[in-house]
């Protein structure tokens, strides 16, 4: 199966991904705030997240978690798309959206986009 | 089908708190582009050449290109376009970051400010919510404070991929007529236009939109830039292993030396001896650079996160660019990196240009090294390669503190402070950058002839000066490669994209880019034609300013003074030689206006009637 393997480190916070991914699943837009990869920031990383599937609770076993030292308090590095987190969701409507790894086979257009190697597939 | 422009500009009148949304009018972006062509355009038929770049009568213009967060590679530029307080030119001045792409996807093409607010104000644009609200009490913070208040105020909680702010720090409120608008460490740093913003009582402006940007041919422009990435990703220079992502711009540093073209010493000479050591980049990366940064849309990431721990030096935040380097650096004669880096810092929290900073500086180091200002009037030594003075004039400048409240008026104005104006170096009172103009004649013409005073972007001529590639210090043939170079980046400058990824891109990739993008099917003649017809335009809104073929040149000194090191040792700029032909090439008289048939053919004769010179 095809997946998206994510190097925290080499990304470089240019939002490229974010076009891409808008651009191929909307008619003719780009517009990240419809994407289904996002680049979270804190402090000096970024952190792109692949928006996994929609739950419909709030969960409520939250998790610190640790990379490379930094903590990760809030929902920040969750793939899912769920009511609290105001991102993964279509800004007018609300509906959820979820990576499709742009289709069957996965050809993921935010792989193309992304210059700086942070986003590869991989077959495993 | 759209055609990558949002289609609408905001206009904001100030004085009376209101706005109007106008539809943008698309003949005018068929002839003018974008960016900095349509402000360009908006300026001269507003404004009146003739008023006070801090009066109220002055209009500020921070406007998009059609390829501004399209996903085209660098799309990601807004320009801010006013008449400038440094220069009495026409001024322009942009910058990456994310905030020209989020006020695509809100819906705006650009935003016009006229007027002057009574109470400092920030405009916030939430799509199509609209509001000024009030900044006093952002007034006197950095520009990464006033980054994250603005933010938390408007509930951006969810990791900066909401709203994006563009802001003036302090130096733009104190009027420095060399203060940068800064939007999250990225600068629309050159002409002082932050002054503009400041006179006008706008602390910033923040964005949030969810509209996006609608492309005429979505599919073969998602092929085509795919294409483009995969150039990118491999290019020796540019990609993931290349110079400029590893380095950063200070990757130039060597080839600047081996050229003789650094601004040593206030420009007194052109290879610096601690350039390969002290300031050598793969040192940089080892011990200052945190990680590299690109804006949007952008394959290259040239931009630096940095850490300072040298005592007295310590600080983190983003820089240096190779202009920092050698201007704060180099210019005022100091080799410590670490200093340097520093000084960077706080221009970014103050927005300062820090070219003009660091010249400016270097400037008030000559006039003291000559005995023109007294250790009581700098407040300290100010000699070359005090590093620690360097660093406090900085900070001096932004708040205008002592001396610095001189040196914040830009080094023209501070050499004819102190009675000794032969003493600046630069064009039109705009402060010379990083790439000496008499080793290099092209970049010498370029300065000389550059709409907004001395500006190594206007026309990109390193690349081909530098005489490990080319030919620096022959003057034949420049005039042509100096005219379609600025040509070239006024196209550039107009589409949105940054400058530097035009050697991948070539102007066929950006023609091709647009033509997808809009739909327009422009010839590549028709884009460049719109690059000489917008270079025209700025030159019109200039000789209506009163500037004249007196104003085309350089410092005397450039003129005068042979370079005394370096492989271009013994040369001046020989502008002479260069001039006439320039002005030939260009269809304008030997008094360097445009002759009728010139403007006739690049349309540009319907001026109107308030606007004839
Ligand atoms: S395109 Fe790549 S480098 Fe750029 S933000 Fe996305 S993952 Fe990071
Ligand atoms: S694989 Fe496709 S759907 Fe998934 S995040 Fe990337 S571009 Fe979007
Ligand atoms: S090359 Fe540098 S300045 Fe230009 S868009 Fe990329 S990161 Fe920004």
């Amino acid at each position: 199966m095809a997946r998206i393997k994510i190097d925290y480190a080499k990304c470089t916070g240019c939002r490229h991904c974010e076009a891409a991914c808008s651009l191929s699943h909307i008619e003719g837009i780009v517009n990240p705030k419809r994407s289904r990869i996002r680049v979270f920031s804190k402090g000096d990383a970024f952190y792109p997240v692949i928006a996994g599937p929609f739950t419909d609770a709030k969960c409520t076993s939250k998790v610190t978690v640790t990379v490379e030292g930094r903590e990760f308090d809030e929902c920040m590095l969750c793939r899912a798309s769920c009511p609290i987190k105001p991102v993964f969701k279509e800004p007018d409507s609300g509906i959820p959206l979820k990576c499709d790894q742009c289709g069957e086979p996965a050809d993921p257009q935010c792989v193309k986009w992304c210059a700086s190697g942070a986003l590869t597939l991989i077959e495993e | 089908m759209g055609n990558a422009y949002a289609g609408q500009i905001l206009r904001v009148n100030l004085t009376k708190g209101d706005w109007k949304v106008e539809e943008l009018d698309m003949d005018l972006v068929r002839r003018f582009i974008g960016g900095r062509g349509l402000g360009g355009k908006i300026l001269f038929d507003e404004v009146d050449p003739n008023v006070d770049p801090l009066g109220p009568e002055n209009k500020l213009i921070f406007v998009t290109g059609p390829l501004t967060g399209t996903g085209a590679p660098t799309g990601c530029r807004y320009m801010v376009v006013a008449k400038s307080p440094l220069t009495g030119a026409i001024g322009y001045a942009n910058s990456g970051g994310y905030l020209g792409a989020e006020l695509k996807f809100a819906g705006y093409d650009g935003i016009i400010f006229e007027g002057k607010s009574e109470k400092p104000v920030y405009l916030s644009i939430d799509d199509d919510e609209i509001e000024l609200k009030p900044a006093s009490h952002l007034w006197g913070k950095s520009s990464t404070e006033t980054d994250e208040l603005i933010k938390a105020e408007l509930g951006d909680q969810w990791r900066g991929v909401d709203t994006r702010v563009s802001c003036i720090g302090p130096a733009g409120e104190k009027l420095s007529r060399i203060a940068a608008i800064m939007t999250e460490n990225s600068a629309a740093a050159r002409t002082g236009l932050a002054a503009v913003m400041g006179s006008k009582n706008l602390k910033a402006i923040a964005v949030r939109g969810t509209k996006g940007v609608r492309l005429a041919d979505a599919e073969s422009f998602r092929a085509k830039v795919a294409e483009q990435v995969d150039v990118f990703r491999d290019h020796p220079a540019y990609g993931q292993f290349g110079t400029m992502h590893v380095y950063g711009t200070a990757a130039g540093m060597a080839l600047g030396n081996v050229a003789g073209a650094l601004p040593t010493r206030h420009f007194s000479g052109g290879t610096f001896e601690a350039a390969e050591a002290e300031l050598d980049p793969q040192l940089m990366r080892e011990t200052t650079t945190v990680r590299q940064k690109g804006c949007f849309a952008c394959p290259i990431a040239c931009k630096r996160v940095s850490k300072t721990t040298a005592p007295g030096f310590e600080g983190h935040g983003e820089g240096p660019e190779f202009e920092t380097l050698c201007l704060l650096g180099i210019c005022c004669g100091v080799n410590n990196l670490q200093a340097i880096i520093k000084a960077g810092f706080i221009c970014n929290e103050m927005g300062l240009d820090t070219i003009s900073t660091g010249v400016t500086i270097a400037c008030a180091m000559e006039l003291y090294e000559r005995g023109y200002i007294t250790d009581a009037e700098a407040g300290c030594k100010l000699n070359f390669g005090n590093a620690e003075s360097m660093v406090e004039m900085t900070r001096k400048i932004g708040l205008r503190e002592g001396i610095g409240d001189i040196l914040a008026e830009g080094a023209y104005r501070t050499a004819e402070k102190f009675g000794h104006p032969e003493v600046f170096i630069g064009a039109k009172k705009m402060e010379m950058p990083a790439h000496h103009a008499r080793g290099l004649q092209g970049m010498g013409l370029g300065y000389a002839t550059s709409n907004r005073g001395a500006c190594h972007n206007s026309a990109m001529m390193s690349s081909h000066e530098f005489p490990a590639i080319g030919t620096g210090t022959v003057t034949k043939g420049k005039p042509q490669m100096v005219k379609h170079a600025q040509e070239l980046a006024a196209v550039v400058d107009s589409c949105g994209l940054c400058l530097f990824p035009t050697g991948v891109l070539m102007q066929e990739g950006i023609l091709l880019l647009f033509n997808e993008a809009t739909g327009f099917n422009f010839e590549l003649k028709e884009l460049m034609l719109a690059g000489e017809r917008i270079w025209n335009q700025e030159r019109l809104f200039n000789l209506k300013a009163g500037f004249t073929k007196a104003d085309d040149t350089v410092s005397r000194r450039m003129l005068e003074e042979p370079l005394p090191d370096g492989p271009a040792e013994g040369n001046v700029l020989r502008l002479g030689e260069m001039l006439p032909e320039y002005y030939q090439l260009r269809g304008w008289n030997e008094d360097g206006i445009p002759s009728a048939e010139k403007l006739a053919a690049l349309g540009l004769d319907h001026v109107k009637s308030s606007n004839k010179i």
